[in-house]
């Protein structure tokens, strides 16, 4: 190892989102308490914190005030309070107000947020603790030494799609650290790594996923009121097919974000999220707010929904799991923001214990998930812990076990098994719905005004890529991805990706091949997650690519 | 040891320039980045100093105090020093101020004292917003070293500098003693990723901040007081065209069916503009009007010779040139300057297509253009004949010489303009009417807006772009002078030896022949620009003069090279017919194109903005409608340009 290419820190936390930057903002908070100097690093692969951050966001500020100083949390750049708060049910022409919706689900009070500009904040108030915070840094490598985790490898740029060196090659530089806190978010690629190779997962369920799509629109005064929150279920999806639904939230100035999220346990293969959201989008109750406006933002994330049950162990000796990475989203609710501060503040409690006590085993890291089990991850988690499960048996069957569990705090009978989602999609020959196409091939042609295509869409997400770099996203085997990928589920990836990024190509002689458009690529990772087979990877590109969120 | 001085300028990320509700770009939300051409001659720096036995390198910028972010980069990169200057008396500082505020931070560092020093200056071509290629050119003249410009790559050896600079049509091979400024296009090694141990270094060093009081730069040196230049207006550019007619059908073979019976039923070129009458200046009562020229008379041009032959760009000149002289007072001379070996039959030309005494420098050790030498020449004559206006073809040769020229006679320059007038400026709070004085026009980056701007010191220099002016009427007729001019040349400017020109075919001159382009864009790259390539030549195999050339990103992409680019950093060309495929009509781009005659676009993608600047268009994939359109071609379908034979 070229001593010149390696830096040695404390802590190092992959990831500068809420999670990443709770446990970085705490850990300072914890040292300083205990009288430890150390350094602490955050690595973050958007261009700039909060450049990959997106969520709805309805958020629970409870453990923000926790993590903050007084000040600090006043200043938190909220948008807006939630003013009101209804759920409607949609039907293909009409909607149906809920009269209640369960205490679970309620916002108000809440506040309205752009996780971006949240974490921008936090990363500042980290940086004046003294925490170096890097963005524009990917890795994809786990440093061992003995089997055990001892840091990460940012990776190597200036290589060619071909994989060789350009005269602009440059190494990666190796983070030793004593403790490191993977924090990449939603299916991290570290994570699955760690997961993998202790098997972090094996009393654990499957986990499972949804698909989120979120526009920033600037709309005429009027279309919507500031704090205005509707949630919708129903239309355009199938009770028994998909589950999901989307939110619209009125912010201040005339903004309007909006959001559909779908399952990705569905079946048929040509399921298509982001054209589901175009559909949604033209529904008479959703259009009204959008009339006239334009779009400002566009973004994509897939949420991990399995809930309690399906959260990792999440820690081994040396290295530690929070937030999404980790799984932890409070369902029905899909709130996972708040969780992941909780979780980073349990972290930063059991790694500032560790260091003090110079142990950073395995065993000394369990006080992590003590600390968890004490802590709302817990309470808001654990009572939940069958609902996703039932929900895969449609709407109303799920809804009615749902219902049950609310008064059994959980328990459920014929709870089914979770299954991945890759499983849960079936073979074009096999899927005996109706094809999502077929449901819906008057509403998608895109006007370009309220829907729109996905290379549009891309645009304004404002991903970019480095052209000269290998793929990152690999097709494990070409010859099985063409047997079944493309044969047998109809090149499912072209309709699962939000981003275009697959392209279901036909040459001059019919011959059907898989053309992928990387630089699209806005980093949900979807297609890790539902590739039949679990063909694709999604391996992290250069540092600095990628979506360039500014307000999602 | 060998200091490499990077000049580096951070930007607005062009992608993120979003339009404002007021219809103007709003550069302020955009993120910043460092100037895309910049970042390769920091990476030209890093290369340079591997190929060295120990380089010190170093960074310099002039800005806001926000341009410490782009400095850290290039510490990150690998830079060991830091250095901004940083003023807001510096605000409103043009071309040449700029170019003289770096130079004088450099001095301050201790360089540019003698040609015996040992340091090089990196810098990118041209910046994304502000697109002159001055500065290079003037820090070189204001440090007194020599320099080449347009570079694409850059070696070092035996104590040389061996540098690669793009030329029209081809390349040239040049060898540069040090001291030397360099500046590069985006051509060449991209620059390389910071490393994180570099983000480390970098977050532990400090950016060394220089104020004017610093570097000793006196007011009236900086700023709007110190810039010859400034934009006196700025105005819409407003399409003539009629709205466009699109193709319709369900294949290629019936859009493109649908196409040529358009173009068959319905000539939708541009409208003539009217020509403007030359503003008569009048004089509000109490207003004085001041005549700022000194006595200064007449208009230089220069033409440049390329292969032994004028080249045409030179040639255009001439006409605003003429113009200009008409516009002004009565017996106001064109000249125009030429310089090479064996010249005499050339000049005869120059008068022929409107110059009134042409300047010759005949001498066998200036065949080829070389800018110290040239530079020096331009001084001389500008001292003996005192024009008051300046012109030059803006080539690679022309936007490097004349604002080192520019620093000569400190007056500044105005790039790449693509209209000249003469008018008059008028100074309200002063009370005073300045005129007459050039007008130089040219279209601001990124916006659909046209800048005037104007000049106060004589000569007022401005480079024209080429391909906007049309050759004037060659008259055998026509008489003037030949005068033969014996400048002093020093040793000294003979230090940039050519090692090599190459041009080949294509590029440039063929693109202004051409009476059809084809031009490829981001849209049309899946085949490498393959059915691009195969439809111009089937119109050549009709007959029809075409020929192939793209957009910027096109470029970016190292797919095509940079001759062939069109827009407005690339070349204007105004063609019978032009072909726009997958170009998406990005106003840098159709700055370049919009003079065509017809203008043919084909997109997929409906919205693209080029069709909002065509005549006819086809909605389509480009694979599916050019073989369509070749197979027309070949049937003998030639855009209705048959009709001109």
């Amino acid at each position: 190892m070229n001593s010149d290419d390696t830096i040695s820190t404390d802590v190092l936390i992959v990831g500068a989102g809420p999670a990443g930057l709770s446990s970085a903002i705490h850990l300072a908070d914890e040292f300083q308490k205990s009288g430890q100097n150390r350094r602490i690093m955050v690595i973050e692969k958007g261009n700039a914190v909060g450049a990959h951050i997106l969520s709805g966001a309805i958020l629970k500020t409870d453990a923000l005030k926790e993590l903050l100083s007084e000040e600090e949390y006043t200043n938190l750049p909220f948008d807006c309070e939630v003013s009101s708060d209804k759920t409607l049910k949609l039907s293909a022409t009409g909607a149906f107000a809920l009269p209640f919706h369960p205490p679970v689900m309620d916002n108000m009070g809440n506040k309205i947020t752009s996780l971006c500009q949240i974490c921008r904040y936090l990363a500042t108030l980290a940086e004046a603790r003294g925490v170096e915070v890097y963005a524009g840094f990917a890795v994809n490598e786990i440093l061992y030494e003995n089997d055990k985790v001892i840091g990460v490898k940012t990776i190597d740029t200036g290589v060619n799609y071909q994989g060789e060196k350009q005269k602009n090659y440059q190494k990666g530089t190796s983070v030793l650290a004593r403790i490191v806190i993977l924090a990449e978010g939603t299916r991290g690629t570290l994570a699955k790594q760690l997961k993998s190779k202790f098997d972090l997962r094996k009393d654990a369920l499957p986990q499972v996923y949804s698909l989120g799509i979120k526009e920033l629109w600037s709309v005429p005064e009027g279309n919507i009121k500031e704090g205005a929150v509707y949630h919708t279920f129903g239309y355009p999806l199938d009770a028994n097919e998909e589950f999901g639904g989307g939110f619209v939230y009125g912010l201040k100035d005339n903004k309007v974000a909006l959001g559909f999220a779908v399952g990705l346990d569905y079946a048929d293969p040509s399921f298509d999220t982001h054209a589901a959201m175009q559909v949604w989008k033209q529904h008479p109750s959703i259009a009204k707010f959008l009339k006239d406006g334009t779009l400002i933002e566009f973004g994509a994330k897939t949420i991990p929904e399995g809930g309690w049950n399906s959260m990792p162990k999440p820690y081994t000796d040396n290295v530690l799991i929070v937030g999404d990475s980790a799984g932890m989203v409070a369902m029905p609710a899909l709130k996972g923001v708040h969780l992941a501060v909780t979780a980073g503040m349990c972290a930063a409690k059991a790694v500032s214990k560790a260091l003090l006590n110079d142990d950073t085993s395995e065993k000394s890291l369990s006080y992590y998930k003590e600390l968890i089990d004490q802590s709302r991850i817990y309470s808001e988690m654990y009572p939940y812990r069958n609902f996703r499960a039932v929900m895969t048996q449609g709407l109303y069957v799920g809804g009615l076990k749902f219902g049950i569990q609310l008064l059994t705090n959980g328990a459920c009978l014929f709870t089914p098994k979770l299954e991945h989602d890759n499983v849960a999609s079936k073979k074009v020959s096999e899927y005996t719905g109706v094809p999502f196409k077929k449901r819906f091939e008057d509403k998608l042609t895109f006007d370009k005004k309220l829907t729109f295509d996905k290379v549009t869409s891309v645009f304004y997400s404002g991903t970019h890529h480095d052209e000269e770099q290998p793929i990152h996203l690999h097709v494990n085997d070409i010859e099985d991805f063409s047997e079944v990928n493309i044969k047998q589920y109809g090149t499912s990836c072209q309709y699962f990706c939000p981003a275009d990024v697959y392209e279901a190509h036909i040459d001059k002689e019919g011959k059907r091949s898989l053309k992928i458009h990387a630089e699209n690529c806005v980093h949900c990772k979807t297609c890790d997650i539902k590739a039949p087979n679990s063909a694709i990877t999604w391996m992290t590109p250069y540092g600095g690519d990628g979506p360039q969120y500014q307000n999602l | 040891m060998t200091t490499i001085i990077s000049l580096m300028k951070q930007v607005p990320l062009p992608s993120q320039m979003r339009m404002g509700e007021d219809g103007l770009m709003d550069r302020t939300k955009a993120k910043s980045i460092i100037n895309v051409d910049c970042s390769f001659a920091l990476e030209a720096g890093l290369q340079l100093k591997s190929m060295m036995k120990g380089a010190k390198l170093i960074v310099c910028s002039m800005g806001p105090p926000s341009f410490e972010q782009s400095l850290k980069t290039a510490i990150s990169m690998g830079y060991d020093e830091a250095y901004l200057l940083s003023d807001r008396r510096l605000g409103g500082s043009d071309t040449f101020t700029t170019g003289f505020a770096l130079s004088r931070m450099l001095k301050h560092l201790g360089f540019g004292k003698g040609l015996n020093e040992d340091f090089i200056v990196v810098a990118g071509r041209q910046t994304s917003d502000g697109d002159t290629a001055h500065v290079p050119s003037q820090v070189a003249e204001n440090l007194g070293i020599p320099q080449a410009t347009f570079l694409e790559n850059v070696e070092f050896k035996n104590s040389t500098i061996i540098a690669r600079r793009i030329i029209e049509g081809g390349y040239q091979m040049l060898k540069l003693p040090i001291p030397c400024t360099l500046s590069f296009t985006p051509t060449g090694i991209p620059p390389r990723r910071p490393t994180l141990s570099g983000a480390v270094k970098a977050r532990n060093t400090q950016v060394t901040v220089f104020n004017t009081d610093d570097i000793h730069l006196e007011d009236s040196q900086i700023g709007l007081l110190g810039s010859p230049t400034i934009v006196a207006k700025v105005s819409s550019i407003r399409s003539e065209r009629a709205p466009i007619i699109m193709s319709q059908g369900h294949s290629g073979e019936e859009l493109v069916k649908d196409l040529m019976k358009n173009m068959k039923s319905g000539k939708n070129s541009l409208e003539a503009i009217s020509k403007k009458e030359a503003k008569k200046v009048e004089m509000p009562s109490d207003s004085e009007k001041v005549d700022f020229r000194n006595g200064a008379s007449g208009i230089l041009t220069w033409a440049e010779v390329a292969n032994g032959k004028l080249s045409r760009p030179s040639l255009e000149l001439l006409t605003p040139a003429v113009n200009l002289a008409h516009s002004l007072e009565e017996g106001t001379k064109v000249r125009t300057l030429l310089i090479g070996s064996n010249v005499q039959e050339l000049a005869k030309e120059l008068i022929y297509h409107g110059s009134d005494e042409v300047i010759i420098v005949d001498d066998a050790r200036l065949q080829e253009y070389r800018i110290l030498l040239f530079s020096s020449i331009f001084a001389q004559v500008i001292k003996a004949y005192k024009p008051e206006i300046a012109l030059f073809a803006a080539t690679t040769a022309g936007r490097e010489l004349a604002p080192r020229i520019g620093v000569k006679t400190k007056s500044g320059v105005t790039a790449d303009c693509t209209a000249l007038e003469i008018g008059e400026h008028r100074d309200n709070k002063k009370k005073i009417v300045y005129a007459p004085i050039l007008e130089s026009r040219r279209p601001t980056y990124g916006e659909s807006k046209l800048a005037t701007i104007i000049g106060f010191v004589c000569p007022q220099i401005s480079t024209a772009r080429a391909g906007t002016f049309e050759v004037p009427k060659r008259d055998e007729e026509k008489e003037g002078l030949i005068t033969p001019f014996t400048p002093e040349l020093n040793e000294q400017d003979f230090v940039t030896e050519i090692l090599e020109t190459h041009r080949g075919e294509g590029g440039l001159s063929s693109l202004f022949e051409a009476d059809v382009i084809v031009t490829g864009g981001r849209g049309a790259l899946s085949d490498d620009m393959i059915l691009i390539k195969e439809l111009a030549s089937a119109l050549n195999t009709q007959g029809v003069k075409c020929e192939w050339a793209s957009s910027r990103p096109v470029v970016d992409l190292g797919v095509c090279e940079y001759a062939r680019q069109i827009g407005q950093t690339g070349k204007t060309v105004r063609p019978k017919v032009y072909i726009a495929v997958g170009v998406s009509g990005a106003i840098q781009h159709i700055v370049g194109m919009k003079e065509s005659e017809s203008i043919i676009a084909i997109n997929k993608n409906a919205k693209e903005s080029i069709f909002a600047n065509a005549d006819f268009g086809i909605v389509g994939e480009y694979e599916d409608i050019l073989p369509a359109l070749i197979k027309e071609v070949k049937n003998g379908f030639v855009f209705g340009l048959d009709k001109d034979k």
